[in-house]
Order: C-alpha cells, then structure tokens, then sequence
C-alpha cells in the first residue's frame, strides 16, 4: 500500500473509530454497572442525531412534531454559526441522556426491583428501540434528512496535503470528531478516574448491595449512568449524521450491532477497552480495500467472532470468573 | 371452511412458521444456552431450498423427481445447517450467557453480508419466483406442510424431555459445572442442543422459500433474531408449548392491531415492555402459576375462581 493511500485510510478509520469508541462507551458504562446491554442506546443515537437536527437546523418540513423550534432566530450573532451547531449538539446529546434516564425508569427499574431475568431486560430494552424508532417514523416521518454541509460554520474547508505524488484529504468533519471524541474521553476517564462521582459510580459497579450499604445511592447513580450512556450515544449520532450526512429512523441499527461488536472486542464493561475496541474496529474498516467493500459491514462481526473464541474476555477485558 | 381459510390461510401459516421459529431457540435454551442464530440457519435453509428449486443446475434433478424436489429441499436444509451447526456450535458454545448471544448475532450478521454478496444468492435483490411447494394453488395449503412439521416437533420435543438427553439439557440448565462432576458432558450436549435448533429452523426456512415465493437476505436479520427471542420469552422458556404460544401470539398482535394501522409497530414495542415486566415466567409459565396449588411455606391464598381454566 502506498503511503499516501495509508495516511488517509489511517485518518478516515481514527475518526469513524473515535465515534464507534464513545457511543461503545454508553453500552459498557450501562453494562459494568447493571450487567446488562441496553438494545434500545441504537435507538438512542439516533434520538441524538433528530434532537440536534431539530434545534440547529429547525423545522422537518413535512409532519414535523417539532416543527418551528428554532433556539437561535435568523439575525442573532449565532444563527447558521459553528457556534450554534456546538449548542445545539450538546443540548441535542443532553435530550438523548434526558431519554435515557427515562428508559431507565421505565424500563429497566421496575424489573430490577422485581428481581427478574436480565434477559427479560434485553427483550425490554429492545421493545423500547421499536417503540422509539417507530415514533419518530409516524411523527416525523421515514425520510432521511441530511445536515446542512456548513453545519460547522466557517471552519468548512478541509485540511489536504501531499505525500509523494498523490494528495491526502481530511475533512474537517473528521478533525472535528477526532477532537470532540478526544475531549469526550478525557473528561469521561477524569470523572470516573478522579472524582467523587466517579468513585462512588466504580463502587456501584463492583458490588451494588455493598455500595448502597456504604451509603451511595444506587438508584441515583444508575440514573446518571444513564444519562451519560445516552449523552455519550445521542452525540456520537450527530456526529455520525454530520459526517456522513444521513438521519433515517433506522439511522442508529447498524450502529447498535456494531457497538456491540466494539464493546465485547474491547472488553464488556472496561471503559479503555471500548476506546481501543472501537478504534481498532474503526481502522479495520478504513482498511478494507475497495473491490470487498460490499463486505466492510461484516468486518466488526468477523472481528467480534474471532475475539469471542480467542479471547472471549476481550483485549482489555478482565479474566471471567468462573463461579463453582 | 373454505372461505375462512382463504381469508386466514396466510395468518395461520405465519403463526405455526413463528412458533416453530421459537421452538428452535427452544432446544439450545433447554440446555441453558442462549442462542440467537435461529435466524441465520432459516435463511441458510431458505436458500438452499431457493437455489434447487429455481438453479439453471438443478434442472435436471426438478424434472427427474417432480414433485419430490420438495421434500429433498427440506432434507437438504436440514443436514446442511445440521453441519452448519456444527461448525458454529463447537467454537461458539464454549462461551456463556450473553457471550454465545453476541457470538451467534455476529454469526447471523455474517451470514446475511455474505448473501447481500453471493452471485448464487442473488445479491441484494434475492431469489424470486420461487415454484409454489406440490403446485399449490393457495397460500393456506400450506398448513399442510406446515401443521405436520409443528406436531412432529411437538411430539419430538415432548419425547426429547421424557428421555435421558432431555434431563442431561435440563442438568447443565440448572448449573453446567455440577452436571460436568456427574458425569453430563456439557459440551456434547450443548452441541447436540444447538444443532437441533438449527435444523429445525433450516427446515422451516426451506418450507418458507415457496411459502414466500421470493428469499432474500432480509430473511435472517438482527430484528428477526430478537423477535425469536421474544417469541420464547414472552411464551415462557420453561415449557415447550410457550415458544408456541408466544410466537403465535406475537405474530397475531401486530394483525390484530391492523385498525391501528401506523401505531402497530409502537403498540408491539410496548407489549415486549410490559408483558416482561409483568410476566416474568411468559404466559404459559404465568397460566401454570395459576393452576397450581400455593406453595405451603406461603400464607394459604384461596384459589383463584377461574383457577382450572387456565388453558389457551
């Protein structure tokens, strides 16, 4: 492979990878504190991607629910402004977060102090992915919207150069989600590293009796779990949406599996593990050379097999412990 | 008669095809094992079915057997995903729990971009004009084919949990390690498990070819794979009639639903909500609870008065 051809293929996967890493990160962070996998965190990416087409780029023209909600009238400093489009992708992941808390409540608790199977959980959770999914086709509509392309202001041209004889494009799309993904695990590894916060969240999820005997309310803790898992979700589908320019109803499918793919790769439930399973997924994919592109779909489920029989506790998982 | 089942005649298939869907998620959950590839292994025999009875190379076996190409294609599907099963089976099934499921998703998953991509599975668009099973006229002649592989099921699986292998399954469901130290061997059995259910829904898949008329990759998804799941779920795991009636029952709902037009799919979402939330053993466990007498370590409950007709 030439080198130029590796530059790119190196830059498109980090960036695809770096948002495969922070929506894996809502997956493992509801799983290490409740054993189970949320079905319906695809769901809720694609929630993310809607709230913040909603709120920066204003009405669906059809059958919009939200039709007219605009945060920024046209003429104030901020309208159609990067700076606006930021806004508008935090308030958007923070209403993906909102909802997340809510599937919590509604969903997951109830069973939970019922003591049921968790994986009366799973079928839960999923029914929730239908019914959200489903929602926003009868609300909004089934078609597909595209972010505006001067969704980041003026920050539009990209940044190219040359190695040898051929030229290396980055978008600034990439830049920009390599960036905030970089930001977003920073502040994520600082909370759960070193706060009280964090702490107290590491304790729930080693031992919840033990925790809640320790003082720490677990039920508050398990919301806020949520709310990052579905703050981390909802802005990995913007950022995916402005990328790729794509938000369907199913928009979030693919992604759901495919995360699923990054977190076991990684390690169920380690926080590292989901950043190095999605990056290396991410990289995988960009390295898929053309003529089998049609298969680059199947690459993160061959990669999820393989791991599963070589090393089933991921690559940073820790060793499962076999109860006698 | 003949005009319920030209209105009904579909539905009914659909119903016994999702209740035998849920009885081959049944088998590897009787041995504990939580497997999600039902679907992969129905498209498998789907396409197998598909490809001998529309191949250009297989015309010379059509016009040679007639009308029994149909019951060859069953066989076909039945050994080659036997064999199929095998071969995910051995590997996957040395993990557990949630594991094995995400290992038979990422199976199912390959399965369906590989046929996106297969010149012999047609690609994106499939196989179509598939020839309609003994030159049926109606679609509710399928019951024929259809009602028979149900009861023999039925009538396998009640006989497969009277037998030794039955109670080896229900052994290592209870706890795999102590099963081991008496002398069950997990492996064999939860081998044997998963492939039952990959033949039986190998089978169903080569009886859905015709029923369906066309087989594309959007026969073995992630969605169907989850709503197996809930087939099973909802029925009840623990006895082998809830696959039945939870697929019967799951597959009817969004029919029923039909008024409701658009809110169908919704409403479907929020009965997997509520009904694991508040039937945790699925209906046929719950309709069990009811007939049998309170536990004596309980306070005594006066019997409910409709206690005894608790039977679908």
């Amino acid at each position: 492979m030439e080198l130029s051809s590796f530059v790119q293929n190196l830059m498109n996967g980090l960036a695809i990878g770096s948002v495969y890493a922070i929506f894996a990160l809502g997956y493992t962070l509801v799983f290490s504190i409740l054993g189970i996998i949320n079905f319906a965190h695809g769901a809720v990416f694609t929630l993310g991607a809607y709230f913040t087409y909603t709120l920066a780029v204003g009405q669906f023209e059809n059958n919009g629910l939200l039709k007219g909600i605009n945060i920024f009238p046209d003429g104030s400093p901020f309208s159609g402004s990067a700076v606006m489009f930021g806004l508008a992708t935090i308030l958007g992941a923070c209403a993906a977060g909102a909802v997340a808390v809510l599937i919590e409540r509604l969903a997951f608790r109830p069973m939970r102090s019922r003591g049921a199977d968790p994986l009366l959980a799973l079928v839960s959770s999923l029914g929730v992915a239908l019914v959200i999914v489903n929602l926003i086709q009868l609300l909004v509509g089934a078609e597909i919207y595209n972010f505006p392309s001067d969704a980041y202001g003026e920050v539009r041209p990209a940044l190219s150069f040359q190695i040898g004889d051929k030229v290396v494009i980055i978008r600034t799309v990439q830049l920009i989600i390599f960036a905030v993904s970089l930001v977003m695990l920073a502040v994520l590894g600082y909370v759960i590293g070193r706060t009280k916060v964090g702490k107290a969240l590491r304790a729930v999820a080693e031992s919840p009796s033990t925790a809640s005997l320790l003082g720490i309310s677990v039920d508050r803790f398990i919301l806020i779990t949520f709310f990052l898992s579905g703050f981390l979700g909802g802005l990995a589908g913007t950022l995916v949406g402005t990328a790729f320019g794509v938000a369907g109803p199913y928009f979030g499918v693919v992604y759901g599996l495919k995360g699923l793919a990054v977190i076991v790769l990684g390690g169920l439930g380690s926080i590292p593990g989901a950043v190095a399973g999605g990056l290396v997924i991410g990289l995988a994919e960009a390295f898929v050379p053309a003529e089998y592109s049609a298969y680059k779909d199947a690459v993160a489920f061959a990669l999820l097999f393989v791991i599963l029989l070589v090393r089933p506790q991921g690559l940073l998982g820790r060793n499962l412990i076999q109860k006698v | 008669m003949s005009d319920f089942l030209q209105s009904y005649g579909f539905l009914i298939v659909t119903l016994i095809q999702a209740g035998l869907l849920g009885l081959s998620l049944y088998f590897p959950l009787m041995a504990g094992q939580l497997s999600l590839a039902s679907p992969g292994f129905y498209a498998l025999g789907g396409y197998v079915a598909a490809i001998m009875l529309t191949n250009p190379a297989f015309a010379g076996l059509r016009d040679a057997l007639g009308n029994g190409i149909f019951p060859l294609t069953w066989l076909a599907a039945g050994l080659l995903c036997a064999l199929a099963g095998v071969i995910v089976g051995v590997p996957a099934l040395r993990l557990r729990g949630i594991y094995l499921a995400l290992a038979t998703i990422a199976f199912v998953e390959i399965l369906r971009v590989v046929s996106l991509n297969l010149a012999i599975t047609g690609g994106a668009i499939g196989i179509f004009g598939i020839p309609q099973a003994f030159g049926f006229q109606d679609r509710w002649q399928y019951i024929l084919i259809f009602g028979p592989l149900l009861a023999l099921v039925l009538a396998f699986t009640y006989m497969l949990q009277k037998s030794r292998v039955g109670r080896a399954f229900r052994a290592i469901r209870e706890d795999e390690l102590a099963a081991d130290a008496m002398g069950v061997p997990p492996t064999q059995y939860k081998v044997l498990a998963f492939v039952i259910g990959a033949v039986i829904a190998g089978i169903v898949g080569s009886m859905s070819a015709p029923f369906l008329n066309t087989w594309n990759a959007k026969q073995g998804t992630f969605d169907a794979s989850i709503a197996i799941l809930a087939f099973v779920l909802i029925g009840g795991s623990r006895s082998m009639w809830g696959p039945v009636v939870g697929g019967a029952l799951l597959t009817a709902v969004p029919e029923l639903l039909r008024f409701l037009q658009d809110w169908r799919l919704v409403i479907n979402g929020l009965v997997l909500v509520i009904a694991s939330l508040y039937l945790p053993q699925g209906i046929v466990g719950a309709l069990g609870k009811l007939r049998k007498s309170p536990p004596p370590a309980r306070p005594p409950v006066a019997p409910a008065p409709d206690a005894k007709g608790g039977t679908l």
